[in-house]
């Protein structure tokens, strides 16, 4: 699944981390700051879109699936 | 290192940067920008959202700013909407310069012009110097009226220009002629005159003329940069952890919640979350008193948040909110005005066209009775005919009459911004008032009070005192200035206040704070109270814990004048209307009270601009006058627009007429400024011509059976001299006329 979110740089991908990794897996999901969209991309495709955006709000970020 | 030519070019700037989501985005960000060629220097703040950046103009513009953050995903806000504005003035700017360097150069070069064509027309080669300098007045500096003519010929019409680049252009050609090709009139005893000094004073004065103009008339206005400022740049927004940071207004979204303390500027529509407080929403709804915001009222962009603070949950951002919308109302408003067709071109679409046939009437009656030469008679006739129909005070008419009336009416107090308003408002025939500040003085006063025995003033100003309602101002100013002290105060929202002063519980408030407690009302109080509300006053109940003891009536006052000018702009058979933001008891109590019978309350600013428009579509020239924000947009739609002095900046800036004291009976005495103003021009018009008029016939030679006599540029000069000084003298005289109340 693909998102598009203000998950800007390293820091903010520090913040998300613990978040994503309880809801995803620590090894399921990836950003890409390059890109000014900053798609993050989740590999588990057991997981809900839902969970992925409420895990992300709680962390202070927005998520939007593309 | 930065040369000391670096420093000289450098600008510094602050741009909001968007879409930061914590303190590294700052570092990234401005990381970003330092690396971008031409910035000398960047500093990016998280906590206020600002980027902080000197760079050099010449090696990097903002937009590229922007386009390398927006590449990584942030933005940067550049105000674009103040480039678009001062695009326009600019062009303004460089017309009014160049028609003034023309008009100056014409002025030098007529000089010279007159003096060898009037005095020393003997000097050697005076004719080939008088061309010399007529050459560039004529066709440089003299262009677009030659432009403006052919225009106007294209569509077969004819007005000021046609009538100047015919005469000038005719006594142009005609003097050239007659230098190279004199044999031709003197063959036939006929003096071959050379009018250059006709043609470019002619030119001269008109030119002067524009250019007065062109001062009386009103600069684009800054109210819309005054309306954008309403909103304050930055917000204070809370996040998710909930702490608090400040914000770019532009990057506010939908959902947000913001936190407006005491005094502070709201940014965004939106609706109360937590905590309350009164706001002043006068500029939206015209409404003099605070209203009180408890959880979910609503909130809007632009309003000023009096002594409590809250929070409120944004609804509608940007371009939606009410304050946008009034913008852009305002924004198309003037965009749409078109310009008055002024009467000289009226009055030259006719004269042309005649002064020709005369022109040709005056040829065929040469061929006919002129014998021998009648032709080449006949052929002098009809050119010069043409050479003296354009008067050189024509351009005057208009703007001094103009400038005068304007002076006159500034001494008067009224400033009048350009030259249409001027005109048009003696055309009026519908005037439409706003309440608030307007008709009425725009503060609450206290107008009534009831005491049961004893007069509890120093408790009650006491209480209000601490109170920090609206109407507390109004108390306090009506009762002496003595306090007592206060202990265990406590403000009830949507109800009032309740203190305890000497041992005793006092509450003031309104009606709901006396059921709510309980407390009786004796039958006096109450009559009192429906006699108040009979004339739509807002009641203070003041009581203590048992009973009512006293209760006053505040209302807004309507200024002492305004009776009377109401009464003298009914004589002018101008229908009246009242418009208010405000409820429907106090505009039909006020609308009785002036006289008024169509009033319309509860109206939005989109509302009034509505019906002003009704009104012109129902073909009728509406007048408006108001003061708050909420008039602007239909101030901007009205044919005339009359703001009050003590008025809001914005409305001051939109309206083309201002009131400087209060006075309404001003509104009169401009329509009567309007009446004389345009009667003056129309007698200048009339000294501007009949000159002219007279040397017609002259030219066409009617008197040379008489005594031969044709038209020479001495009679030519003549008439100029005479027209203009008919004409400033005429304007001069409308100085000492008195203003008719």
């Amino acid at each position: 699944m693909k998102f598009k979110t203000n998950i800007m740089c390293g820091d903010c991908i520090k913040k998300v981390t613990p978040y994503l990794n309880k809801t995803v897996g620590d090894t399921n999901w990836s950003v890409d700051t390059k890109d000014p969209k900053k798609i993050l991309t989740v590999e588990n495709e057991s997981v809900k879109s839902d969970d992925v955006v409420n895990s992300l709000a709680a962390a202070g970020y927005k998520a939007e699936k593309i | 290192m930065q040369s000391t030519m670096d420093k000289k070019r450098s600008v510094r700037k602050n741009f909001p940067v968007l879409n930061m989501s914590c303190a590294s985005c700052a570092a990234s960000s401005q990381s970003m920008l330092e690396n971008l060629p031409g910035i000398l220097n960047v500093s990016v703040n998280y906590a206020n959202g600002n980027a902080a950046v000197e760079y050099l103009p010449d090696e990097i513009q903002p937009q590229e700013m922007q386009k390398a953050l927006q590449s990584v995903g942030y933005d940067l806000l550049i105000e674009d909407e103040n480039n678009s504005r001062g695009k326009l003035e600019e062009i303004e700017m460089k017309s009014y310069q160049s028609l003034r360097r023309r008009t100056f150069l014409a002025i030098i070069l007529s000089v010279p012009l007159i003096l060898i064509g009037m005095i020393f027309m003997n000097i050697p080669y005076a004719d080939y110097i008088m061309w010399v300098l007529a050459t560039p007045i004529v066709f440089i500096f003299g262009r677009q009226f030659f432009s403006g003519a052919w225009k106007q010929l294209k569509h077969g019409k004819a007005n000021m220009d046609t009538l100047v680049a015919m005469s000038t252009g005719i006594a142009y050609f005609f003097s050239v002629f007659n230098i190279l090709y004199p044999s031709f009139w003197t063959s036939r005893d006929i003096a071959p005159h050379v009018y250059f000094e006709a043609a470019g004073v002619i030119i001269a004065f008109i030119l002067i003329g524009k250019l007065l103009e062109a001062r009386a008339k009103g600069s684009t206005s800054s109210a819309i940069k005054k309306l954008i400022g309403l909103q304050p740049n930055t917000v204070m927004k809370v996040v998710e952890d909930g702490s608090i940071i400040t914000f770019p207004i532009a990057a506010v979204e939908v959902g947000d919640e913001l936190v407006v303390k005491p005094g502070e500027k709201i940014a965004v529509d939106g609706n109360v979350s937590s905590g309350n407080s009164f706001v002043d929403e006068s500029m939206i709804t015209g409404e003099p008193v605070a209203v009180e915001k408890m959880k979910n009222s609503p909130v809007f962009a632009g309003t000023i948040n009096q002594k409590g603070s809250f929070r409120f949950v944004a609804g509608k951002v940007g371009s939606d909110t009410l304050l946008a919308q009034i913008i852009s109302m305002v924004r198309d408003a003037q965009g749409s005005r078109a310009p008055v067709q002024k009467l000289v071109d009226k009055i030259a679409g006719i004269f042309v066209p005649v002064v020709i046939v005369i022109s040709l009437i005056s040829l065929v009656l040469w061929i006919i009775f002129g014998g021998n030469s009648g032709l080449v008679h006949g052929l002098l006739a009809m050119v010069t005919v043409l050479v003296i129909a354009c008067p050189c005070a024509l351009g005057l008419a208009t703007p001094t009459a103009i400038m005068v009336g304007m002076g006159k009416g500034a001494e008067n107090g009224i400033l009048i911004k350009d030259a249409e308003s001027l005109e048009t408002t003696k055309k009026v025939n519908a005037l439409v008032l706003d309440k608030t500040g307007t008709i009425t003085e725009g503060k609450p006063v206290v107008a009534g009070q009831f005491w049961l025995d004893h007069r509890f003033e120093t408790e009650l100003a006491s209480l209000e005192k601490i109170s920090g309602h609206p109407l507390a101002e109004a108390v306090i100013e009506a009762f002496p200035k003595e306090y007592a002290a206060v202990s265990a105060f406590e403000n009830i929202p949507g109800a009032g206040v309740s203190g305890e002063i000497d041992g005793k519980i006092y509450f003031a408030g309104n009606a709901k704070l006396i059921r709510d407690n309980r407390i009786s009302m004796d039958v006096s109080i109450n009559d009192k109270a429906e006699a108040f509300l009979k004339k739509a006053y807002t009641i203070v109940y003041f009581a203590d814990k048992d009973r009512v003891l006293g209760i006053i009536g505040i209302t807004d006052k309507i200024k002492d004048s305004a009776v009377e000018a109401i009464r003298q702009l009914k004589k002018e058979n101008i229908n009246l209307y009242l418009l208010t933001g405000d409820h429907d008891s106090s505009a039909i109590a006020v609308g009785k009270f002036v006289g008024i019978d169509s009033v319309r309350s509860e109206m939005l600013p989109e509302d009034k601009r509505d019906f002003v428009k009704q009104l012109q579509r129902e073909g009728k020239t509406v007048a408006m006058v108001g003061d708050g924000i909420n008039d602007s947009a239909a101030l901007a739609q009205a044919n005339i627009s009359i703001a009050m002095g003590k008025g809001s900046d914005v409305a001051l800036d939109v309206a083309r007429m201002a009131i400087i004291s209060n006075d309404l009976r001003k509104i009169p005495q401009a329509f009567s400024l309007s009446r004389i103003t345009v009667a003056t021009i129309k007698q200048n018009l009339f000294w501007a011509f009949i000159y002219n008029v007279i040397g017609i016939p002259l030219a066409a030679g009617i008197l040379y059976p008489v005594n031969g006599f044709l038209l020479n540029p001495m009679i030519a000069g003549a008439a100029m001299a005479l027209s203009s000084v008919s004409v400033v003298t005429n304007s001069l005289r409308l100085k000492t006329r008195k203003l008719v109340l």
